[in-house]
């Protein structure tokens, strides 16, 4: 059946998620200052509250020149594109740039920033469940609306903070209610088109986006689903992209029925609730946030979370997509994949390489796991 | 009534063709791989040995890191289900299988019938693998074919590292210019190889029976370096490095069944 309406939507999402830096630019251009944040996680709403639009910064298929002077070779895969990208100027359109610290990597990136825009190194406590660690994250916060309305020169009132949780809310909410939907309708969403509508949201105005996104579920909710013949999986991990990995997928017809990818699920999955102040409500999320390698979790409740899902959505199996030299990534795979295999769920790594463009082995892999599963 | 395995591995081509699905009968290896004359060349080479005409193969089934580009293959197989059904049309009763290729390592558990239950492979590094010894045996200057007398002669524990192929072989350099004995350092390189691909191993159920396969199965050094690691039998198809073909060739009689 054919939906004019939803592929005008898919393809407007596409094409921004295919050239950030010309959506960078677009946003720019049309009078908006641009702050940037390092992944995993930051608080966008602060920068939203500030009349700003918050971008994510998750490296890229990029070849390493100057990067190797900055960072070891071991240095994961992001940190070595966005360290690129800072070395030759390719964020110099940033006013700002937030970079929090989960991991070593982070922390230490956070430290030596060498892009020409101010650099806001912050920390998310890993003793989260403690009262304090809302204390701790809040004083952060302030810390950083401070410099924002330094930067920016604008004040950013709790009633512009709250309005931005408003729509950063609002928006979670409907990429949820679309990952669930999508997972009926992988003939149309495939795991190229779910990557591109999820990574859209990194490089526009969150109101923007809300609306295109709900129109594309509402839009898909009108089409009765299809029979697939093909294999469903869930992936996990930082990221599943660029989209010559994401076709091999479509080449064995695997489709992604949902995901626990922090640059995709995990960046929607908690809402933040209100805590006494939007400051203390946005630091209340991380103490919130769940079943994540980045969030120090003794019980590793992602293990459970991910059996749960693939279950919930009928999946055929999981793909834990590892990003190369992550440490909390590496460190939870052997914890997954006993799991899986007391739960009987078929599981398949593959490797996240941004400094690699040969996806070979990848499709030896996924082609054995999809026969595997026949 | 025939069928045709092929495989085109990154350092060698190989055909088989399976009578009735039951009967191998030739087998062609030609050491060039995938980008190469080696596919051509193994076709030419099984027809002309079999004499059999191409029109009297039902049907042909290709794998290995090559199969995308064999045009003549009705329909391509990951090579881990290849080797999971070759070894168990091989050696009946086989449950785990190590594969170690040109240029990949794979640690495949497999049920009765031979489907895999599930499988490990090395990450995108040469360690382990047998192109590492190649490298080796070229500083070495020690012919592959003959890395595993050498080997047996070995009298003195020699460590050679395996993460990194690239270390290793200056690893290797020093170690010679050391003054060691060749045969030893011949075995560090074997057992660095052996370690790298146990660590996949152990992460299957590791049920037996265990078969090496692959064109680094033929070398007695690694053979014997992974019977001392593993402490128990491990078998070996006659001919290792046909294994996937013969996968593919049961693969492709299977197909016709249906």
């Amino acid at each position: 059946m054919e939906n004019t309406k939803l592929d005008q939507y898919i393809k407007q999402l596409a094409e921004i998620a295919d050239a950030p830096g010309k959506a960078c630019y677009d946003l720019k251009a049309s009078g908006k200052n641009l702050v940037g944040w390092v992944a995993p996680y930051a608080p966008e709403e602060i920068v939203y509250a500030a009349g700003a639009i918050p971008v994510g910064l998750w490296g890229g298929q990029v070849e390493l020149k100057k990067a190797r002077t900055y960072l070891p070779p071991f240095a994961c895969s992001i940190m070595q594109s966005i360290m690129e990208g800072e070395a030759t100027g390719v964020y110099d359109i940033l006013s700002a740039v937030l970079i929090p610290a989960p991991c070593d990597t982070l922390k230490c990136f956070g430290q030596k920033w060498k892009g020409s825009c101010p650099a806001i190194p912050f920390v998310h406590p890993q003793n989260r469940k403690l009262d304090c660690a809302v204390d701790f994250l809040a004083g952060q916060y302030e810390m950083i609306r401070k410099k924002l309305e330094e930067i920016l020169s604008v004040e950013i009132t709790d009633e512009a903070l709250a309005d931005a949780i408003a729509v950063y809310n609002d928006c979670r909410y409907a990429v949820r209610e679309f990952t669930e939907v999508a997972a009926d309708y992988p003939q149309i969403i495939t795991p190229t088109v779910r990557h591109q509508i999820l990574k859209a949201a990194m490089f526009m105005d969150k109101k923007d986006y809300t609306v295109i996104i709900k129109g594309i579920t509402h839009e898909l909710r009108k089409m009765k689903p299809q029979e697939w013949g093909g294999k469903k999986v869930i992936v996990t991990g930082i990221t599943l992209e660029p989209t010559d990995l994401l076709q091999i997928f479509e080449e064995f017809s695997v489709a992604v029925v949902g995901d626990d990818l922090a640059q995709e699920s995990r960046q929607f999955r908690t809402d933040v609730v209100y805590y006494g102040s939007p400051i203390r409500s946005l630091a209340k999320q991380w103490q919130n946030h769940r079943a994540c390698s980045l969030a120090f979790d003794p019980y590793k409740e992602r293990v459970s979370y991910l059996s749960r899902l693939a279950r919930a959505t009928k999946a055929d199996g999981v793909i834990i997509a590892l990003m190369k030299f992550c440490d909390p990534e590496e460190y939870d795979v052997p914890i997954i994949m006993e799991e899986m295999e007391k739960e009987g769920i078929p599981l398949l790594t593959i490797e996240i390489d941004q400094q690699s463009n040969s996806y070979e082995q990848i499709k030896t892999r996924i082609q054995s796991f999809v026969e595997s599963m026949e | 009534m025939y069928t045709m395995g092929i495989d085109i591995g990154s350092a060698s081509s190989k055909a088989v063709i399976l009578k009735d699905g039951r009967d191998i009968i030739c087998d062609a290896v030609i050491q060039a791989g995938t980008g190469t004359s080696g596919p051509d060349r193994v076709m030419e080479e099984i027809y002309s040995k079999s004499g059999i005409s191409p029109d009297d193969i039902k049907r042909t089934v290709a794998t290995g890191y090559g199969r995308f580009s064999v045009e003549t293959a009705d329909r391509q197989v990951s090579e881990i289900t290849c080797h999971a059904k070759g070894i168990s049309f091989l050696i009946p009763g086989a449950h785990t299988i190590l594969d170690i290729g040109g240029q990949d390592v794979k640690a495949i558990a497999i049920d009765d019938k031979g489907s895999v239950r599930n499988f490990y492979m090395n990450d995108k590094c040469a360690a382990g693998t047998g192109r590492f010894i190649e490298v080796m045996s070229r500083i070495l200057e020690v012919d592959i074919s003959e890395m595993g007398d050498w080997d047996e002669k070995s009298k003195e524990n020699v460590v050679v590292s395996s993460t990194c192929t690239v270390f290793a072989e200056s690893e290797v350099i020093s170690l010679l210019s050391q003054k060691k004995n060749k045969e030893d350092i011949i075995r560090g390189v074997h057992n660095s190889v052996v370690s790298r691909a146990s660590g996949l191993l152990y992460r299957t159920a590791l049920e037996d029976k265990v078969v090496f396969t692959g064109g680094v199965a033929k070398n007695e050094g690694v053979y014997r370096s992974l019977v001392r690691e593993l402490k128990r039998p491990v078998y070996r198809a006659e001919k290792p490095q046909i294994t996937g073909a013969v996968g593919a060739a049961c693969i492709a009689w299977n197909d016709l069944q249906q």
